[in-house]
């Protein structure tokens, strides 16, 4: 028993009030503590994407280009000229810019547009060491990418040879999904592609060969596409080595092929298309990069990605903001009830401060214990709010879909300091009533008439 | 009014239960404890002021028991509520033991409320959230260190001389008048007061009642604590060392 058991015993015997009080309290730290960690989820996870994103700058050559649409119907780009970059030139003049250091990868590219099995399909020359760095969600599905050594299995070469399937000419129309290739010559198989030969079981097949290719998991369903079968490439073939798993990306449906084979294959030898550029980072110089990148390179278009990172992230603090604000309504409320609730208190107990007083309870004391009881509310709120939070944020998080990979850390300290401010809180706002509390003069509580 | 060391009565009274009491109405020959010269007092209510002290000047000696009669509305409340501290004087002198109280700092005066002066009013205030033996123990609990075994046990002790050792657990509103009345007055015996303030401890009792809780302070008084007590009952004035009459504000 000390002085703060007068304040809990009357908290306990007025215990609607109190009950009220604090439930109001627990809502509004309920909201923040839940708020705060879902945000700090979502952000970390959009933080995760932006990365995996991969690229967020891209330099291609300056086109004239003229995007027509018609009736909501994109019907391409009218390409009037098509200018590639030098590959080597353009990752030297990169390499050397001020802020390589905030660069991550540098991924060049060549597109070729080919048909295959009648149905228009990207193949995409790549840098395999360059693209996986970029791309750390694709997972092999089948097979391996090409120039590598498929998970638990062991390799021999050259077991098969692919067929030699009739040359179809090299489509160059780049960048552009919907024109319309060159039809393939009849000759070829029907179906616009080669079967290779069966490997023989326990032998796998050939990734390190330089015409491996890597086929999207949309791109393989639609062409019926296998391990080992072989496709045309302009002069040469591919061997499908790897299938991706579904990237929920572009990725899906294209054919990716290791960029020298296809500047080879297709006859541009040393070209690419874009240069995808990783500065992806919280807090990378996206602007000054750019800036240099530009100044490295001439003719050459410089595009971001930032805008949609910027707006997905305002999006997010929006909704935070918004949220917060609520909660910080709720909260003020809360102070007001409990500094209404407290002033009318101090009238009702005004026979109470004078018992005090007259046993020689200071003013600080008779302060002290109003304090404490709104004190005691808050901290209280405090405890279970932060507790009740962490689990809503779990419910949240499950509704979300994104309860699996989130790290939520219940963390002692901030359940300590989320009690503290609200037992601040909670006294702040039963500052006014307790002073009047203070000034109660014993005389005029006690003397009766 | 100033005391020298030597002649200061605060030995006395503790260790000497007054054994010759002075005969009623003569004033005390020892230097008195608690002094009040010339109070006076003044209240404004709705535009009208009341002069409710017109210069009421009282001497209280060292275990003394001094009764304060007279019809209602002369004052009584007002200079009782004066000497105990719980109302400040417009004008005239407060001396306790050689102390100024008008120049007392507040913590000197919440030390004197909460060691020496004991006060104990006719409804019986007690915070009805806590226990008879809780309220008992009411002056321990000022600051944030808990009320100890020792304290605790001395708590029971007064309850049990005021005979209610077996109601210490109840709530106020559990309680009788008279019991409700005991506990103030085992709450004043706890800590051990040099004087008690009664304003008419009896006046919301039954006659039995009000005969136990006057054998009470009675007897509290024969153990050495002085008694200062407003009442309109002649008969228990008649208990006291000394009674002294207000009429209108004056002494008479
Ligand atoms: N707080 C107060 N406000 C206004 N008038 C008061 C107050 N206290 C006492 N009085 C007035 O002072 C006079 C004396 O009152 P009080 O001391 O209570 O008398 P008693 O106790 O002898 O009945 C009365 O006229 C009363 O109305
Ligand atoms: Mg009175």
């Amino acid at each position: 028993m000390n002085i703060l058991t007068i304040a809990l015993r009357n908290a306990r015997k007025k215990w609607v009030r109190t009950l009220l009080l604090l439930l109001v309290f627990t809502l509004g730290v309920v909201s923040i503590v839940s708020l705060n960690f879902v945000s700090r989820v979502v952000g970390e996870g959009l933080e995760k994407k932006l990365v995996s994103f991969g690229a967020n700058i891209l330099v291609s050559p300056k086109t004239e280009k003229l995007t027509v649409s018609y009736g909501g119907f994109a019907l391409g780009d009218m390409l009037f000229d098509v200018t590639y970059l030098d590959e080597a030139d353009t990752l030297e003049r990169i390499d050397r810019i001020e802020l390589r250091k905030n660069i991550s990868v540098i991924a060049p590219k060549l597109v070729v547009m080919d048909r295959v099995q009648g149905m228009a399909v990207a193949i995409v020359g790549v840098r395999f060491a360059q693209e996986k760095q970029l791309k750390g969600y694709w997972d092999v599905a089948q097979g391996a990418i090409p120039g590598e050594e498929p998970a638990a299995r062991k390799m021999t070469d050259g077991m098969h040879d692919a067929p030699a399937a009739a040359p179809v000419p090299a489509q160059n129309t780049a960048q552009n999904p919907t024109s319309i290739p060159a039809p393939i010559p009849a000759a070829a198989s029907p179906t616009g592609l080669a079967q290779a030969p069966m490997a023989p079981l326990g032998q796998p097949l050939d990734t390190y060969r330089g015409n491996g290719v890597l086929v999207g998991s949309s791109a393989a369903a639609k062409l019926n596409l296998k391990l080992g079968d072989t496709l045309p490439l302009g002069k040469a073939h591919m061997v499908v080595t790897g299938i991706l798993a579904p990237t929920g990306s572009e990725d899906d449906n294209v054919l990716l092929a290791d960029l020298t084979f296809v500047q080879q294959a297709v006859g541009h030898p040393g070209k690419a298309n874009f240069v995808e550029v990783a500065a992806l980072c919280s807090g990378c110089p996206i602007d000054d990069i750019v800036t240099q990148i530009g100044a490295a390179l001439v003719n050459v278009e410089i595009r971001t990605l930032r805008n949609i990172v910027e707006q997905r992230m305002y999006s997010v603090q929006f909704v935070k903001k918004l949220i917060l604000s609520v909660s910080l309504v709720i909260l003020l409320t809360g102070c007001s009830m409990v500094g209404i609730s407290m002033l009318s208190a101090v009238n009702e107990r005004k026979k109470e401060i004078g018992i005090l007083r007259s046993l020689g309870f200071s003013r600080k004391s008779v302060f002290a214990i109003f304090c404490a009881e709104a004190a005691s509310i808050g901290l209280l709120a405090g405890l279970i709010g932060y507790v009740a939070g962490y689990g809503v944020s779990f419910r949240i998080l499950a509704v979300l879909d994104m309860a699996e990979g989130a790290t939520l850390s219940f963390e002692p300290l901030h359940l300590a300091a989320t009690a503290l401010v609200l037992a601040l809180l909670t006294s702040l706002a039963s500052l006014v009533p307790a002073w009047k509390a203070a000034a109660i003069e014993p005389s005029e509580a006690l003397v009766t008439l | 009014m100033n005391h020298d060391a030597s002649t200061r009565p605060d030995a006395a009274a503790g260790q000497t239960p007054i054994v010759d009491a002075p005969s009623l109405d003569a004033p005390s020959l020892e230097a008195p404890i608690l002094e009040a010269v010339n109070v006076t007092k003044s209240f404004t209510q709705d535009g009208t002021p009341t002069q409710a002290l017109k210069g009421v000047s009282l001497a209280v000696a060292p275990g003394e028991f001094v009764s304060i009669v007279g019809r209602s509305g002369s004052g009584k409340s007002t200079f009782l509520s004066v000497l105990s501290t719980l109302l400040k004087p417009d004008s005239g002198e407060l001396t306790y033991n050689g102390l100024d109280l008008a120049r007392a700092s507040e913590a000197d005066i919440d030390g004197l409320r909460h060691g020496d002066f004991a006060v104990i009013f006719q409804f019986h205030y007690l915070l009805p959230y806590l226990t008879a033996l809780e309220n008992t123990l009411l002056p321990f609990m000022r600051g944030l260190r808990p009320v100890s075994g020792a304290q605790r046990r001395r708590g029971l002790e007064c309850l049990e001389r005021v005979g209610l050792a077996d109601k210490g657990h109840r709530l106020p509103g559990q309680l009788s008048g008279g019991e409700q009345q005991r506990v103030a007055i085992a709450r004043a015996l706890v800590k051990d007061a040099r004087i008690l303030f009664a304003d008419e401890p009896t006046g919301s009792l039954d006659s039995a009642t009000g005969a136990t809780v006057m054998e009470l302070l009675g007897q509290i008084h024969k153990d050495g604590m002085s008694v200062v007590m407003v009442t309109h009952n002649e008969q228990y004035a008649g208990l006291s060392d000394r009674v002294v009459r207000m009429a209108d504000g004056l002494m008479v």
